[in-house]
């Protein structure tokens, strides 16, 4: 062969929210459990036994409600602290298996297995799975593969196996494994190509594959091509084990009613752009253009719907809270229109840059540059001292009334003394 | 979560040099003292009496490892009835129990005839504010 064989592992963790949940909740082992989006909006994990009654994945609760309530489905509004902790430790576990490692998403992570020997694969992966559910109570799926898209594929497979792991290194049955994989479940295929796949009878992962490399070089961009390589296991996609700085922060959140007033959008608005600014703080970033956006329910008629969004670029690069919520408020106001009904409200913070880079503008805005960024270290450190909020600016409210509803938060924090799990004696 | 307690030692300043110097290692650590395995442990909160004969009272933290098997006489944490409540684990001769820390009979459960029941985890140390 022309290329070093490689050996991927994709570990995915299984309904990850909903088994965060059940951790310390055994009550919930065995039934159906759906965990719901911000303000209890949508349904984005589902337990095994709530799959098999047909609630889909990001479908809007008012839709699947009947359901739940005919049959007693345990729902839990999102707990981001507990999740992002397991997900902590999940990958602390992991870590040890492999140091070559990249953490894809919360519930998944890449790990290079290459120094592992082909006839030990299986019986490593085995162990993985075994050991981050002792330790960490978090069942898993992984798929292995000779490149990064067959390990996701593999563990697309896996998810429905009873051993959790399939492994397409070892196996001599790949392509008709690939041909249970719908195309547009393969990694790097997304809506607009699976209709242009789908037109040309590519269906499934096996279709891409012998599919010849000049059609796809022709008709895709090199994205597509490259998928198409890396399912014939040619690896073309490396691993990223260092967390690359985000080059965009978006911070948006459903509210707990509809708002209809100025006042209350530019509360959310400033409230999140506070929220915005911490974030690219932390990781030494500033900002250069600014988003805001907002809009009524999709599913509303023409007549009462409304979206919007409009970009402001910055004359300076900056992370003051202060300045970005200024900012913010402009477009806000550029874009409110009276008489809607607003369901969601947001902001996105883009081209992100380290703040090294950072050079002093003739046209700055803010007096008193210097003061102004002891202010925000210091709001940064009460925060971080005293927990969050607990120095915020006025103007993005107190009440919050707009703020999501989360009524069925399990108020469990495995990284806070006040939310710790208790148990009975 | 992390507690550190500092060691206070000279600022270098004029004059002769503290002679402790030689010997600082590092602020005393309670997290490593306590945490053998971070990912694997938690610390939960305990809510009722049951167990004062123990040592674990009402409102006491318990440091708990998953990774850890227990051994004969270990105080664990498990799986009964859709709860997680903590029980002392015993060994004799070939079988397995779960006992409240009581004498009485009644309150021991066979672990090997009652397959449902599941450790979650196994207690380490117990912080108690006094």
């Amino acid at each position: 062969m022309l290329y070093s064989k490689k050996k991927f592992a994709l570990v995915d963790c299984n309904s990850f929210y909903v088994s965060c949940e059940r951790l310390f909740n055994p009550s919930i082992l065995k039934k159906p459990v759906v965990v719901l989006s911000n303000n209890d909006g949508c349904v984005i994990s589902r337990s095994t036994e709530a799959k098999k009654l047909g609630i889909k994945m990001g479908e809007p609760y008012f839709k699947v409600e009947k359901i739940i309530k005919i049959n007693d489905v345990k729902i839990f509004s999102t707990n981001f602290a507990l999740y992002g902790d397991i997900s902590r430790r999940v990958m602390k576990t992991l870590k040890q298996f492999s140091p070559q490692m990249e953490i894809y998403s919360i519930d998944e992570a890449f790990l290079d297995l290459s120094s592992v020997k082909n006839d030990n694969l299986l019986e490593h992966c085995y162990k993985i799975r075994k050991t981050i559910l002792k330790w960490t109570g978090i069942p898993t799926s992984i798929g292995i593969g000779t490149t990064k898209t067959l390990s996701k594929a593999a563990n697309y497979i896996a998810k429905k196996e009873k051993s959790g792991i399939v492994d397409l290194v070892n196996s001599k049955k790949v392509d008709s494994l690939l041909s249970e994989v719908k195309i547009n479940n393969v990694w790097g295929v997304g809506r607009q190509l699976t209709k242009f796949y789908a037109k040309n009878g590519i269906n499934t992962a096996y279709d891409l594959k012998k599919i010849h490399n000049g059609w796809i070089k022709k008709n895709t961009n090199v994205f597509g091509s490259r998928t198409a390589m890396e399912l014939r296991g040619l690896p073309c996609i490396s691993l990223e084990p260092h967390e690359e700085k985000r080059k965009n922060c978006c911070v948006s959140r459903s509210f707990g009613k509809k708002v209809t007033k100025l006042e209350e959008l530019s509360e959310a608005i400033t409230a999140h752009s506070l929220n915005a600014a911490e974030k690219i703080r932390l990781d030494r970033q500033t900002v250069k253009k600014i988003t805001v956006f907002i809009r009524t329910s999709p599913f509303l008629n023409k007549k009462n719907y409304y979206a919007n969004s409009k970009s402001i670029d910055l004359a300076i690069k900056t992370n003051d809270s202060i300045e970005l919520i200024k900012q913010a408020l402009i477009v806000l106001k550029n874009i409110y229109r009276k008489g809607y009904r607003y369901q969601k409200a947001g902001i996105i913070l883009s081209g992100l840059e380290d703040i090294n880079s950072y050079d002093k503008n003739l046209f700055s805005t803010i007096r008193n540059e210097k003061k102004r960024e002891k202010l925000m270290k210091a709001i940064d450190y009460a925060n971080a001292k005293y927990g969050r909020h607990s120095l915020s600016i006025a103007q993005a409210g107190i009440k919050k009334i707009w703020s999501g509803k989360k009524q069925h938060y399990s108020k469990i924090d495995t990284a806070s003394f006040k939310l710790l799990p208790t148990v009975r004696i | 979560m992390k507690a550190l307690l500092p060691f206070h030692l000279n600022k270098v300043g004029a004059g002769f040099p503290s002679p402790a110097t030689d010997y600082v290692e590092d602020d005393i650590d309670l997290n490593g003292h306590l945490i053998k395995n971070i990912p694997s442990t938690f610390l939960i909160r305990v809510q009722g009496k049951s167990m004062n004969n123990v040592g674990i009272h009402d409102g006491d933290l318990l440091v708990v490892d998953r990774s850890l098997n227990p051994k004969n006489f270990s105080t664990v944490i498990v799986n009964i009835n859709e709860e997680l409540v903590v029980k002392s684990f015993l060994r004799e001769k070939n079988e397995t129990f779960l006992t409240s820390g009581s004498k009485k009979s009644e309150d021991k459960i066979n672990l090997t005839e009652n397959s449902e029941i599941s450790i979650w985890g196994v207690v380490t140390y117990v912080i108690h504010a006094l």
